[in-house]
């Protein structure tokens, strides 16, 4: 026996080897820290849940500073003298600069993974989840996908309309499509989620009022007609939201409530809050709210290292406020300012004398909020939890406003008036009797100053979809960009920076044109599915 | 490391087989993966775990019929590690150790405070900001601070290492431990390791025989924040007006003034505050049974594995200097773990048929999987800042500021059969064959098989007849000739499917889809062609061999480059990953020479050399479906910035950009030359960088067109060497022995980022090259040099061949001298050998290249971004004086 103990060994051997080869478990991995596209979207619960990451990192790289450097630098709101961002201030910007890349990839984020919701949810979904559910998602779906459009087409004007990532793997080198083509693709979406989308009456503050309605889709889609010049669209719309009384104006239909109180964390998805980005607070880099590291004057107010001033408030800002306007409180820090929403622990913040952001003898306020203990313990370096508006209530009363104008030189239209003025009384400013389309476009940029919107105002000033932006651009020729000397009185180093036609559109990453030339080329109709 | 080119759009690295246990070279790999205070990952080489003095033998297999058994993951070559064994005989014991130091090859030349200040006052007049009172007169000021001799030193080593060895009765042995200390010529940084080895082989009885390898180690390092946004980085930009501490030992910076913003961190401050520790706890053994079941035929059984432990801390404490503030200490924590383990079989069957036909054949059977996970967590909120030497605890942190994450790969499951027959006659012709077939976990059902034949054959033709004339010159001549096929699968697991990727969001977990899926995928085929002769001449004293080789890789894997429009940003922000594919098609065509030569040999003196020679063309000879380029970009200064391409017909990863004409210098130039950019001729400072005006480059019409644009870019030259080559002479005279090791590589050529950088005179509060100083000004109106424009985001800065560089260097790179104590001498104190002496590594560099060091690699192993200098480690030259003692 002994002499064949290797024989069975060798036996043993090949048996193992036989019995255990082929087994198909063992080749057939799927990763363990992650959900496979088929063992989800299999509960209503699962589905509701799908569009979280919708409103979260994939807008990370356009709100970081992507968002302020073009619109509130370029829109001449802010200045600075950073030189990552200083281009978008002179309007010396190429498609090399990391925040054209970034505005553009953000936004193509959003698309992809709408796009990804989109066309997987009706192909997984099993029957058993009721369809509202899955409509709401889908229309939720494309609300950010029309959202994100409707940035693209404002900041690049043509652009690649796409539907599905999966149909451009072999075939990527497409042309862009046209701005007529692109705000119709824009419209269809809106008009889908508005009606699939949940109907929502608003009351306070809830995690739950973080995902946008059918009266979301309604109020965006009123500011698109806006854009277009439809105004009667618009006019419908925006009384549609209105008449709905799901939104309510802050500190005018909520009493007690401040302008200011819009940006305090404890107060995301209020009754005002149209559609905001929903960021967690303290979580890993790209999911929360960043804004306050770039905007904060010192880091005394962050308590978290960050807060490096990037931009200050231009002069011309500063200045285009009318004497008592309470928002002005709320959007810039003035010296000697106090904030007791910010560094409760020192029993608040006052602003220091020699407060000094970008040489403005200012800094911002709007979307700084403060420590980690201002925020209810929550809270990191460029994590803060507060929400950034994509639009609020304010917007639709001033579409309104705008919408009833419908392009006159003047009205007294009392749609207009109570709309328009509504939005003034909260700011404690007196009612005007008639307004122009310059009081609106003023009462727009002091509203949303530092919310991401004067540039595209200034955008579509001169018309829908026009080359020429005359009156912008003399608007822009005019405003003081400059700094203040450190002199007492200071003294105002004038810089007044023209703006050329074709500044109004900003150049494509370079990155995608090297990868794609036909981007360069003239945009051609959509085909629409 | 590389070997015969890369010849695939991953990783290039080869696969490295220590003691039977194959641990792969690329990053990840292993889960190895350390986290990098600046965001970025190191990755740690395997090798640094291994104690180089157990090192036996180290063998590179490059033909594929050669690397046939290691064939699944063998496409970018095998390294064969082999360490020390017993042998019979008395017990040895030795000792090994060495002390040393090492320093900067190389400091780069920047400028004074004198040549700053003028830059700053020209910077100032671009940014339209005052220039700073301090500067008025630049003439005044002395030199400033060096900031690159702040952070570098010479840093001291000592490696101490015993081990005994020996066997008795079928028993062999060798046992080693190893310390190892080393600091890192940048301050803040070092490495230590302990290391323990135990080989054990038993002749059990006739017919079986076993033996266990087991090593293990423990490295603890500390790393500094290295490349882009680093210590190196920044101690190049730092101004020389800041001091390294203000006068009360504080750290000092730039000023918290408005138009500060582009003002550095210090250094100092970044080295010596923040602590990122890496301790690695490692793992590996190898058991084996060979059984004899007749005299020609055994079987040999092996089981194995690697298993490492790995936790890393930074911790960034709290701090306030010049414009920097951070009030808010942060721990961050990573425990890794990986784990690798195979089985194989091998039946070998041997037998020598009427005395001349030998034949080996083989049947293979191997199992390996890995895995790797690792748990994060990152807390904040200390009181403290400092406990002694250290690292603050997470339960020391306020527990509402933690975040925690965990990972785990998938695992990866590897299955291979093969076969191989050698058939030698009269050992003058052989033939071998061999077909393997593996299964591998990375591809989805049905793709998951390859099957990799390969044969080789040889003739000695030095044992024929007709040979014998020129037998007394040529000993031994020998032809090959080989073809292979090798698969490749070096993808992360579960690349071919999608997932959705679990995503924090305010308003609870969401879900993002994670990939384009591709259940397509699968094995990346390449053929290896080689033809070679091997020879020695002269009685042996001219031995060398010669190899041609082509290499045609096929269907490779990579992950196919889509733009943002279609799939988004990065996976972090929520971008759906680009699918991985097979597609396109890279040659590699070369020769391999290595010739030793022994070229005096007499009683007292002897001198032998070798040369080796290499040189290979890689060539693209398709892309993803029709696909004309792939271009890569790399983010510099704040912008995105297209800087290699890779076309059929060209090689991997070329250059390309704008050829730079000059800089205008007068008027006339100005209106005669063609618009660039589209930027008008005006001296208008609101127009920012939107212009053209004095002093800045003008670059060449290549298409004639009139205009500079997109249009005018071309080819910048390759990143891949025409040749590289070593050459070592080893001289001994009695009892004393030198060596010298030469080392280099001829062609090709490298795009320093740097110069964007450190030349770009576009940023105040940053220091530059010192050779910047001369540029141009209507004072200075015959430079060549550009003049200081405002923001990086300036055509000045285009990539040109401004910031192209040739790679060629010959290094030397190893210089030892040795003496070996006389036996009579050293009896007396019980010595059987003593040697002293005295090393020199990477002495002295010859090369034309601006920056630190001219061999700089592939950028995050990608072969497409091969010599880009983004600003790295400088290689550090190094001298020991060690001793061998044997008892």
């Amino acid at each position: 026996m002994k002499r064949h103990i290797k024989y069975i060994a060798g036996l043993a051997v090949m048996t193992f080897i036989t019995a255990t080869s082929c087994k198909k478990e063992f080749f057939n991995k799927a990763p363990e820290d992650a959900i496979t596209l088929d063992n989800f979207y299999q509960t209503a619960e699962q589905v509701q849940s799908s569009t979280n990451g919708l409103y979260n990192n994939v807008w990370f790289s356009w709100n970081n500073k992507a968002s302020w450097a073009i619109t509130e630098i370029a829109g001449g709101n802010a200045r600075t003298y950073s030189s990552d961002v200083v281009a978008f201030g002179n309007f010396s910007v190429t498609g090399d600069n990391t925040e054209i890349s970034n505005a553009w990839t953000s936004m193509f984020t959003v698309i992809a993974q709408s796009n990804a919701l989109i066309n997987n949810l009706p192909l997984k979904v099993p029957a058993s989840v009721p369809s509202a559910t899955v409509n709401n998602a889908l229309g939720e779906a494309r609300f950010m996908r029309a959202t994100a459009y409707f940035y693209l087409v404002r900041l690049f004007g043509p652009v690649p309309i796409i539907e599905n990532s999966l149909d451009y793997v072999n075939n990527f080198q497409i042309n862009t499509n046209t701005v007529v083509d692109i705000y119709k693709f824009i419209e269809n979406d809106l008009k889908f989620a508005e009606a699939n989308c949940t109907s929502m009456i608003r009351s306070g503050s809830s995690v739950a009022q973080g995902h946008v309605s059918s009266g979301s889709a309604t109020a965006m889609l009123s500011k698109v007609y806006l854009y277009e010049q439809k105004y009667a669209e618009a006019r419908a719309s925006a009384e549609k939201v209105i008449n709905s009384g799901e939104f309510k104006l802050y500190g005018a239909d909520i009493a007690g409530k401040t302008y200011n109180d819009l940006f305090v964390t404890a107060n995301n998805n209020n009754e005002e809050s149209v559609a905001a980005l929903q960021w967690a607070a303290g979580a890993p880099y790209g999911h929360g709210n960043s804004l306050q590291a770039s905007f904060a004057v010192n880091s005394i107010i962050t308590g978290t290292g960050d807060g490096y001033s990037v931009i200050g408030p231009t002069i011309d800002l500063q200045q285009a406020y009318e004497p008592g306007d309470l928002r002005k409180h709320g959007t810039i820090m003035l010296a000697g300012d106090k904030y007791p929403e910010l560094n409760q622990a020192a029993g608040g913040f006052t602003v220091p004398a020699d407060v000094n952001a970008q040489n403005t003898k200012a800094g911002i306020k709007k979307y700084v909020t403060g420590t980690p203990a201002d925020n209810g313990g929550k809270g990191a370096a460029q994590s803060a939890g507060n929400n950034t508006y994509i639009m609020r209530y304010a917007d639709v009363l001033l579409i309104e406003a705008e919408a009833v104008l419908a392009g006159a030189a003047t009205t007294s239209n009392p749609a207009a008036l109570n709309a328009f003025n509504k939005v003034r009384a909260r700011a404690g400013l007196n009612p005007l009797p008639a307004i122009t389309k310059n009081n609106i476009y003023h009462e727009r940029r002091i509203e949303f100053a530092i919310e991401g919107d004067y540039w595209f105002d200034l955008g579509r000033l001169d018309g829908f979809n026009v080359a020429s932006h005359p009156l912008a651009a003399a608007i822009i020729g005019n405003q003081e960009r400059g700094t203040y000397s450190n002199d007492t009185p200071p003294v105002v180093y004038t810089q007044k920076i023209p703006i050329s036609a074709s500044g109004f559109l900003f150049p494509y990453p370079t990155t995608e044109v090297a990868a794609n030339p036909k981007l360069n080329e003239a945009p051609v109709p959509y085909t629409f599915k | 490391m590389h070997i015969r080119g890369i010849s695939t759009f991953n990783s290039g690295e080869p696969l490295y087989v220590i003691d039977g246990v194959p641990i792969s070279g690329a990053a990840n790999a292993n889960g190895g993966t350390a986290l990098n205070a600046n965001n970025g990952a190191n990755s740690p080489s395997p090798l640094a775990l291994l104690n180089p003095n157990d090192i036996e033998s180290l063998d590179i297999l490059k033909d594929a019929s050669a690397a046939a058994i290691y064939g699944n993951r063998a496409a970018n070559g095998v390294i064969i590690i082999t360490t020390k064994k017993g042998r019979s005989g008395t017990a040895r014991i030795n000792y090994d150790g060495y002390a040393g130091f090492q320093q900067p090859q190389k400091y780069l030349k920047l400028m004074d405070l004198t040549q700053y200040a003028s830059l700053q006052n020209s910077l100032a007049d671009a940014y339209g900001v005052g220039r700073r009172g301090e500067f008025a007169d630049p003439s005044l000021l002395g030199k400033g601070t060096d900031w690159q001799r702040a952070i570098f030193r010479t840093a001291y080593q000592q490696s101490h290492q015993l081990s005994i060895s020996g066997g008795k009765e079928g028993l062999t042995y060798y046992l080693s431990g190893g310390y190892y200390d080393q600091d890192g010529i940048a301050i803040g940084s070092n490495f230590k390791r302990y290391s323990f080895r135990s080989n054990v082989d038993a002749q059990v009885n006739n017919w079986f025989k076993v033996g266990l390898t087991v090593s293990g180690s423990k490295s603890s390092e500390n790393i500094i924040y290295s490349d882009n946004g680093g210590i190196i980085y920044n101690a190049l930009l730092q101004a020389p007006d800041i001091a390294v501490y203000n006068a009360d030992g504080t750290f000092a910076g730039p000023p918290n003034t408005p138009d500060a913003v582009g003002g550095i961190l210090n250094p100092v401050q970044q080295a010596t505050s923040i602590s990122n520790i890496l301790n690695r706890n490692n793992l590996n053994g190898n058991l084996y049974a060979d059984i004899r079941f007749i005299k020609d035929l055994t079987l040999r059984t092996e089981i194995g594995g690697d298993f490492g432990f790995s936790n890393n801390n930074i911790f960034t404490p709290s701090y306030s200097y010049g414009r920097f503030t951070n009030p808010t200490a942060t721990l961050r924590e990573q425990q890794n773990t990986n784990s690798y383990y195979n089985y194989k079989e091998y039946l070998t069957y041997t037998h020598t048929f009427a005395q001349k036909h030998n034949l080996t054949a083989l049947l293979g059977y191997e199992l390996s999987s890995s895995r790797w996970g690792y748990t994060q967590q990152s807390i904040s909120g200390f009181l403290t800042n400092s406990l002694g030497d250290n690292i603050p605890t997470e339960n020391l942190g306020t527990s509402t500021t933690a975040v925690i994450d965990e990972r785990k790969s998938a695992p990866h499951n590897l299955e291979s059969e093969f076969a191989r027959a050698i058939y030698t006659f009269n050992n003058r012709y052989s033939l071998t064959a061999t077909l393997r077939t593996d299964v591998s976990s990375n591809f989805a059902p049905g793709h998951q098989r390859g099957y990799f034949p390969s044969f080789a054959a040889s003739w000695r033709l030095s044992d024929e007849d007709f040979f014998k004339p020129i037998k007394s010159v040529a000993d031994n001549v020998k032809i090959r000739l080989g073809y292979g096929q090798l698969g490749n699968e070096g993808i992360p697991p579960y690349s071919f499917g999608s997932q959705l990727n679990p995503t924090i969001t305010g308003l609870g977990t969401g879900f993002l889809v994670a990939r384009i899926p591709n259940a397509d995928l699968t094995w990346q085929h390449q053929i290896e062609y080689n033809a070679g002769i091997d020879f020695s001449l002269f009685n042996y004293r001219i031995e060398g061999s010669f190899d041609y080789f082509q290499r045609k890789a096929s269907k490779f894997l990579f992950q196919l480059p889509l733009p943002a429009y279609v799939v988004g940003g990065p996976d972090y922000l929520g971008g759906i990953a680009s699918p991985f594919i097979n597609s396109g098609g890279i040659t590699n065509t070369g020769f391999d020479i290595t010739l030793n030569t022994r070229n005096i040999v007499s009683k007292d003196f002897k001198w032998s050399s070798t040369l080796i020679f290499s040189r290979y063309k890689n060539r693209v000879t398709s892309l993803a479906n029709g696909l004309q380029q792939l271009v890569q970009s790399v983010t510099n200064g704040f912008l995105s910035l297209p800087i290699t391409r890779t076309t059929v017909g060209g090689p991997l990863g070329e250059f390309y950009g704008y050829k730079v004409k000059g800089v205008f210098k007068s008027d006339e130039q100005l209106r005669s030359a063609p618009v660039q950019f589209g930027y008008p001729v005006s001296n208008d400072p609101n127009l920012g960088n939107k212009r053209t005006w004095l002093g800045d480059v003008q670059y060449e019409d290549l298409n004639g067109d009139n205009v500079i644009d997109a249009k005018d870019q071309t080819s910048l030259g390759s990143p891949q060497p025409n040749f590289t080559y070593g050459f070592t002479n080893n001289f001994s005279y009695k009892a004393f022995d030198l060596s010298v090791f030469l080392q280099g590589s001829q062609g090709g050529q490298i795009l320093n980022l740097l110069d964007r950088t450190l030349g770009g005179l576009a940023n105040l509060y940053q220091n530059q090259y010192a050779s910047q100083a001369n540029f141009w000004s209507p004072a200075n109106p015959n430079s060549n040099l550009p003049a200081p424009r405002a923001g990086t985001d300036n055509a000045n800065l285009q990539i040109s061949d401004r910031f192209i560089h040739s790679a060629s260097y010959l290094r030397i790179q190893n210089v030892s001298i040795g003496y070996n104590f006389p036996v009579g001498l050293i009896k007396r104190i019980k010595l059987a050998r003593l040697r002293v002496y005295a090393s020199g590594q990477n002495l002295y560099t010859f090369t034309k290249y601006n920056g630190y060091d001219p061999e700089i690699g592939l950028q995050n192993q990608n072969p497409l971004l091969a010599n880009v200098d983004i600003g790295r480690y400088p290689s550090a030259r190094t001298i020991t004086f060690g001793i061998n003692a044997q008892f």
